[in-house]
């Protein structure tokens, strides 16, 4: 390849810089006086964290908990599912293994938003309409994951479970106790997968729930921005900041894993 | 192994493969598959969601047919992908290239720069570009005033809406199809293009020799699932517009989600996502027709 050429280097730092900018107005605005919000200066002395103790004194704190607690639950419980279906698929023989795979990979053809009014249904008719059950349940089965962690166990070494097996362990002892502890390297990336998924969703919390208690993060600011009143924005802005926080964290200090992630998902 | 143990393996491998399957088996069924064939016996129905159901037969297709407000939600989802996909495609594909010419510390720098704002969810991401599109006095139009340029109007705009909406979703997701592109472009062996430059290539030339028709694979894979993405667009409209100002940026999904949820017009709507599902289906269809054509 050939050597990066002087004009490409800057442009590309140029529309860079444009790309950080958004994420620069939402930090250093949520910091401003209301009156300031809108100024592109910045001015230190005038800096405040008031409007982050106003978020504070709002249901918003309360909102990010639910975000929290459901997508955590559906990232542990659906990495425990998809794992064992995955392995099952990729190591074990059993009748129909070929028509159940199909069938699992062919959902994936089902965008969500075809299905929403009948995923509705059936969960209300199930009595988990406004509820955490709700909530969690129904994004929990994906095919998504089984596929992969399906490819994963293909490539995965058969000495250890052989081995294992020898030693006199069940099947199921042998992928718990052996072959989960060593699946790290596809766990991880899903994991971030899974819970940002899951802290960005706002079209199923919205259809759901009702109650301003099980209110998830991004519908509690999607309320503020679309009450119909003139909007508070430094409040609002240090509100979003508070939202965005997880799932920065989880880039910052994962940024590696993310980009094996995206990968993994990108190539097949 | 002794027959007899392999027989006992072979049962109790079965029953393990099974319960491993069971909780995605019955998952799956309940929440995708169940629902699938649900929406489609719900459209037809008449129904409010609250009295029992009223078959109709067809009746919600024929009226779909004739319900312009739905078409033209239609055709401003083909207009949102007619413009995002292609400028998706186009503008991560450039930035792979460019970046994949960089080495080390700067490489990474630069990365980081585009992959930042997908950290930021759907929401957020439509929060922070309401505050810069604000029309009185938003940090855009303070840029542009600065410049010299008329202020606009942005998501006020009948004109300007949908695509300052579109500019929004590039921003989100620029950065994840571009390290799409760049993990399938590192993947070239550097010896094809060392042998194409020896031949005498120019850098554009072994891009499209080399480069494009190498990474052609991860484009249908980006073509395809922005494209089914694109018609699936929803957050960032339902918060910073609601399908307005007069109507200029009312998706499918939008419509779809106000006949069921606003209006309580079930068995309408899911007439409508039924369509909804054929178009998106036959979409991706052709474009995986089209590109296995060109092997």
């Amino acid at each position: 390849m050939k050597k990066p050429n002087l004009l490409l280097v800057t442009m590309i730092f140029i529309i860079g810089i444009l790309m950080i900018a958004p994420i620069y107005f939402l930090v250093i605005s949520s910091f401003k006086q209301p009156q300031d919000v809108f100024s592109t200066s910045v001015n230190l002395s005038t800096l405040t964290l008031d409007n982050f103790k106003a978020v504070f004194e709002t249901n918003i704190l309360h909102a990010i908990w639910n975000s929290f607690i459901v997508s955590t639950v559906v990232t542990v419980v659906a990495l425990l599912f998809h794992s064992m279906s995955g392995y099952a698929l990729a190591r074990l023989n059993f009748p129909w293994k070929k028509q159940i795979f199909a069938w699992m990979i062919s959902t994936l053809m089902i965008p969500f938003t075809i299905i929403m009014i009948p995923l509705y249904m059936v969960t209300k008719t199930l009595g988990m309409s406004n509820s955490y059950a709700g909530l969690i349940i129904p994004m929990i089965f994906n095919a998504y994951g089984i596929f992969l962690f399906r490819q994963f166990y293909r490539e995965f070494p058969k000495e250890l479970e052989e081995a294992a097996y020898m030693e006199g362990l069940s099947i199921a002892g042998t992928f718990f106790r052996l072959v989960l502890p060593l699946s790290k390297s596809i766990i991880v990336p899903l994991t971030i997968g899974f819970f940002t998924f899951n802290w960005n969703n706002y079209l199923w919390p919205l259809i759901i729930t009702q109650d301003e208690d099980l209110m998830v993060v991004q519908v509690a600011l999607a309320n503020i921005v679309g009450g119909g009143y003139e909007t508070p924005w430094s409040i609002v802005l240090a509100a979003a900041l508070l939202g965005a926080i997880p799932t920065f964290l989880l880039f910052f200090f994962m940024q590696k894993h993310l980009v094996e992630g995206i990968k993994m998902t990108g190539i097949k | 192994m002794k027959k007899k143990g392999f027989k006992q393996r072979m049962t109790r491998e079965s029953l393990t493969a099974y319960g491993f399957l069971l909780p995605n088996l019955i998952g799956l069924t309940v929440f995708i598959f169940v629902p699938m064939v649900y929406a489609f016996y719900v459209s037809l129905h008449d129904w409010n969601a609250l009295s029992p159901k009223v078959f109709i037969g067809f009746d919600n297709y024929f009226r779909l047919a004739e319900d312009k407000a739905w078409w033209k939600s239609v055709y401003r989802t083909f207009i949102f992908t007619i413009i995002y996909v292609p400028a998706l495609y186009g503008l991560s594909l450039f930035f792979a290239v460019a970046i994949s010419s960089l080495r080390g510390k700067v490489e990474g720098f630069a990365r980081t720069m585009f992959l930042l704002p997908y950290a930021i969810t759907s929401v957020i991401s439509a929060v922070i570009w309401m505050f810069l599109y604000n029309p009185r006095n938003g940090v855009i139009n303070q840029f542009l005033e600065l410049v010299g340029l008329p202020g606009q109007k942005f998501l006020g705009s009948t004109d300007e809406a949908l695509i300052s909406i579109i500019v929004v979703i590039l921003w989100i997701n620029l950065g994840y199809n571009m390290m799409i592109f760049l993990a399938a472009i590192k993947e070239i062996p550097n010896d094809y293009y060392e042998a194409a430059r020896i031949d005498g290539a120019k850098g554009w030339q072994s891009f499209l020799h080399i480069t494009f028709p190498l990474i052609r694979e991860t484009s249908i894979f980006i073509l395809i699932v922005t494209t089914i993405g694109s018609f699936q667009v929803f957050d960032q409209i339902m918060v910073m517009t609601k399908g307005g100002p007069a109507n200029s940026t009312e998706v499918s999904v939008l419509y779809i989600y106000q006949q069921a949820f606003e209006f309580l017009d079930m068995g309408y709507a899911s007439a409508l996502a039924v369509v909804l599902f054929l178009i998106i289906f036959s979409l991706s269809l052709v474009q995986l027709k089209i590109y296995s054509k060109q092997d």
